[in-house]
């Protein structure tokens, strides 16, 4: 009986749930890098276009430690992804809900909509080097376009899909305009206006290494487009794996962040905020 | 049991009737009329009766037959296409606070704790002080939920969502209120409980409540009239009489005379029913 055998040997390691699984992936993870070094120095694998992994541990040890080079690019495209985005987003929730809650607006707006939603934004790009020029003020451009959109549509959906009998409470209650948007539109917008965030916020890096492809003069995307250029791809792969690191980071950073704004999506959130607003109330009362 | 007062189509006698209308009724309506907007659809044609203070009237019928549109109109959601409605003596033509909403969804705000759901209508009127809030936390006891109080709505079951969306409907300080079949959604057990509870809440605030339901049962175990409506078009076909004394308790609805007010409600209702 394997199963049984099994059940035996993990009780013998003593090891929990969570660390047979770490080791697993873990083991999975070195086969995969081992087979690949070996493919590479058996020639299996051509060695221009794929690295060692060996090689790609050195190039990461130069370019983050020896020579340090890729420092000021994480720095360049980090900033230019968080200012793009920004910008874009900010543009995108207001005029999201501009155009949301003025019904004739709405209607005027939305075949436009409908058609540059249909267009891939990136292929503006070019078109916005040559209005702007080369430089920060083009690529910060480029990721507004790209993350612009999501925002925008979220917020626009968020604000005209509400609940026909909360507005009737509201109605009921007699509040004011501003009132409704503040204490019910807006609010109840947030989760889905925060989806839209997430989205423009992973789109921002891939603008990001467009406008640096194109524009070659720095950032992650002009630092891979000279290695894979002078051959040395260990180092563009080290820098892929960078965008990697970097992404996730993202990713993580608007998970936390919607769990932050739209809390009550999450039992964590309730619980956190729950303890907090007794706490305040109990001081008023 | 009364006869049904109608005027329906008849301007001048309900403007003669508007006048007559009872001096302490707190809601009064003559000839009261809603077509909707491509005129075709009859929700609710001449509707008259008076609600006296501190009564509980049931609005009952089958779907179609006006009730919620009856409803909305006291509320001033909506327009009335004729007639008159009056409460507490003066025509209705928009929301006031006097006269509060309950839904069949607790329609509360989730990112909202319990009290602070509570305590909206007041902060939609002016900015909030610790009387408030000892208030909010008060009416929170009364339908027994103050050790909830700071729980956010998708913390609750259905039942206890109701509780909260009825303590948030007495802090506005209405007392004429309108119930739009607030425990539908709810199983059978909670929605009996909770029935019991709100006589003795609305009781207790000296309210003035309708009530609509489409359970004749429900309807006449709570009220002191029931409107038995009929639809196409939307109509008070009878107003009838419950003679039973407070507090009820849910057994009087095995009693023979309960089943006798059933079987009247259900006549008038016609055979569907």
């Amino acid at each position: 009986m394997p199963a049984a055998d099994a059940d035996r040997g993990d009780r013998r390691s003593g090891l929990g749930l969570q660390q047979r699984r770490a080791l697993n992936h873990a083991a999975i993870f070195l086969t995969i890098v081992g087979l690949w070094e070996l493919g590479s120095r058996m020639g299996w694998l051509d060695p221009l276009f794929y690295p060692r992994p060996s090689n790609i541990l050195r190039s990461f040890w130069l370019i983050y430690i020896e020579n340090g080079n890729i420092w000021p690019e994480i720095y360049s495209t980090a900033s230019l992804v968080l200012s793009g985005f920004v910008a874009g987003s900010v543009l995108g929730v207001s005029l999201g809900a501009l155009v949301g809650l003025n019904g004739m607006v709405r209607r005027f707006v939305k075949p436009y909509v409908i058609v540059l939603e249909a267009t891939p934004r990136i292929a503006v790009a070019p078109l916005l080097i040559a209005a702007l020029g080369f430089g920060a003020s083009s690529k910060i451009a480029i990721i507004m376009l790209v993350c612009f959109f999501p925002p925008f549509i979220n917020t626009l959906s968020g604000v005209v899909n509400v609940d026909e009998q909360r507005l009737e409470l509201f109605r009921s209650l007699g509040a004011s305009k501003l009132q409704l948007m503040r204490k019910l539109v807006l609010p109840d917008a947030l989760p889905v206006i925060m989806a839209g965030e997430r989205l423009a916020m992973t789109s921002a890096l891939s603008g990001a290494l467009v406008a640096e492809f194109i524009q070659r003069d720095q950032g992650l995307g002009a630092l891979i487009m000279t290695y894979t250029r002078n051959l040395n791809m260990a180092s563009s792969f080290a820098c892929i794996f960078t965008l990697t690191i970097l992404g996730f980071l993202i990713f993580r950073f608007m998970e936390w962040l919607d769990r932050r704004i739209a809390f009550w999506n999450s039992e964590e959130g309730l619980q956190r905020v729950g303890a907090r607003r007794r706490k305040r109330m109990e001081g008023l009362a | 049991m009364n006869m049904p007062t109608q005027n329906s189509g008849q301007a001048d006698t309900a403007d003669q009737a508007a006048d007559a209308g009872a001096k302490d009724a707190v809601v009064a309506a003559r000839g009261l009329s809603k077509t909707f907007a491509d005129g075709t659809v009859v929700a609710l044609e001449g509707a008259s009766f008076d609600i006296a203070p501190g009564s509980f009237v049931s609005l009952v019928g089958p779907s179609g037959c006006g009730k919620s549109t009856l409803l909305r109109l006291i509320a001033g959601l909506i327009d009335k296409s004729s007639g008159h409605l009056k409460v507490h003596g003066k025509p209705v033509d928009a929301p006031r606070t006097d006269v509060g909403m309950m839904f069949q969804r607790a329609t509360l705000l989730e990112w909202r704790t319990a009290i602070e759901n509570v305590l909206l209508p007041t902060e939609i009127k002016r900015s909030l002080t610790k009387e408030d809030r000892r208030n909010a936390a008060e009416l929170l006891r009364m339908v027994g939920l103050h050790d909830f109080r700071f729980s956010f709505p998708t913390q609750l079951s259905g039942g206890m969502q109701q509780r909260v969306a009825l303590a948030r409907l007495l802090q506005t300080g209405a007392d004429v209120l309108l119930l739009d079949e607030p425990f539908g959604a709810l199983d059978e057990f909670t929605r009996e409980r909770l029935n019991v509870e709100l006589m003795r809440i609305v009781a207790e605030v000296g309210a003035t409540t309708l009530f609509v339901t489409h359970n004749i049962a429900e309807a006449i175990f709570l009220a002191d009239q029931v409107f038995v409506m009929t639809p196409r078009p939307g109509r008070i076909a009878s107003i009838v009489e419950v003679p039973f004394e407070r507090p009820r308790s849910p057994s009087l609805q095995t009693s023979p005379e309960f089943n006798e007010v059933v079987a009247e409600v259900r006549d008038i209702l016609g055979e569907d029913h």
